[in-house]
């Protein structure tokens, strides 16, 4: 029947795109390399001296606050790191000039500045400690 | 509003993946009739097709919640009463401002369904419903709150201009 195999078919692609996020999600992605100024991304006028974790929220954001809460951990494990939130419910122009489709989006800054890897979405766990490995050694005998 | 507020007090956050749960049922139900039967001829007879009532019940639930308050939503008062004694403790609460959003986009969604199929418009519903399944589908079984990014993107686009802070 026409109607079931349609009908079926909607629930398919919900079911696509649902595991589609769950693939992507969270992924790191290499950053361009574009260098913010203390001062050009709003309240973020000086930058640790690690690594910056830069996160984009909305105030409808309903994964936001936990990710706020781990990220918030992971600066105060790392030495040299610092989490920084910016709120875009009030600043389209800087989502639409950063390309942020999706919130939280998080950018690590190394200490000049550079972009060195964003995710889109809440940044998974062994990717995000991959990408601050390389900007704050973990010291040998910790591992 | 100009004065700040603090943040909404934290609701479980199982109560709108529930309410999500209904909504797909009864939208899936409305798409598969909607595709099942063909356009009915006369406004009376629209209005009684089965596609339309079940799409109403979503409408109604939607508008409540939009308008009402998140709580309000007879799914989350189902869930209040009778799910939640049954379930443990909430491992995760959540702000409701989210959630409360994406009803707002689940109202609007049906509104437009319902508006087409009344007047007669082919496929109103049936794209409607359709949109509403994914979405519902997303919040219920995937844990992706889809209404919720639609926020950013709309924002982007200036398509809404909030104020300071969003009353819950």
């Amino acid at each position: 029947m026409l109607a079931l195999g349609i009908t079926g078919a909607v629930v398919a692609v919900a079911a696509g795109l649902g595991a589609l996020w769950r693939v992507t999600s969270g992924r790191r992605r290499r950053g361009d390399g574009e260098r913010f100024a203390p001062g050009e991304l709003p309240g973020l006028d000086d930058l640790a001296p690690g690594a910056t974790l830069v996160q984009f929220s909305t105030e409808l954001c309903a994964i936001c606050p936990a990710t706020r809460r781990y990220l918030e951990q992971v600066a105060a494990e790392r030495g040299g790191v610092r989490h920084h939130e910016i709120d875009l419910t009030h600043n389209p122009q800087l989502a639409q000039r950063l390309r942020i489709l999706q919130t939280p989006t998080v950018f690590v800054l190394d200490p000049a500045g550079r972009l060195t890897a964003r995710f889109g979405g809440a940044p998974r766990r062994a990717e995000l400690a991959d990408a601050l490995d390389q900007l704050v050694p973990q010291p040998e005998w910790n591992l | 509003m100009t004065q700040p507020v603090p943040t909404p007090t934290p609701i479980d956050s199982r109560g709108p993946r529930f309410g999500a749960g209904v909504t797909f049922v009864l939208a899936l139900a409305a798409l598969f009739f909607g595709l099942l039967l063909p356009l009915e001829p006369t406004l009376l007879l629209r209005i009684a097709s089965p596609e339309f009532l079940l799409l109403l019940v979503v409408w109604i639930a939607f508008t409540i919640g939009t308008f009402f308050g998140i709580g309000a939503n007879p799914w989350a008062l189902v869930f209040r009463h009778w799910v939640r004694p049954r379930l443990s403790k909430p491992a995760v609460t959540e702000d409701p401002r989210p959630p409360h959003f994406a009803l707002g986009v689940g109202f609007a969604l049906s509104t437009i369904g319902l508006v087409l199929h009344v007047v007669g418009v082919p496929y109103g519903l049936i794209v409607a419903s359709a949109a509403i399944v994914i979405a519902s589908f997303l919040n219920a079984f995937v844990g992706y709150c889809l209404g919720c990014q639609v926020f950013l993107l709309l924002v982007r686009v200036g398509a809404i201009r909030p104020k300071s802070p969003i009353a819950g």
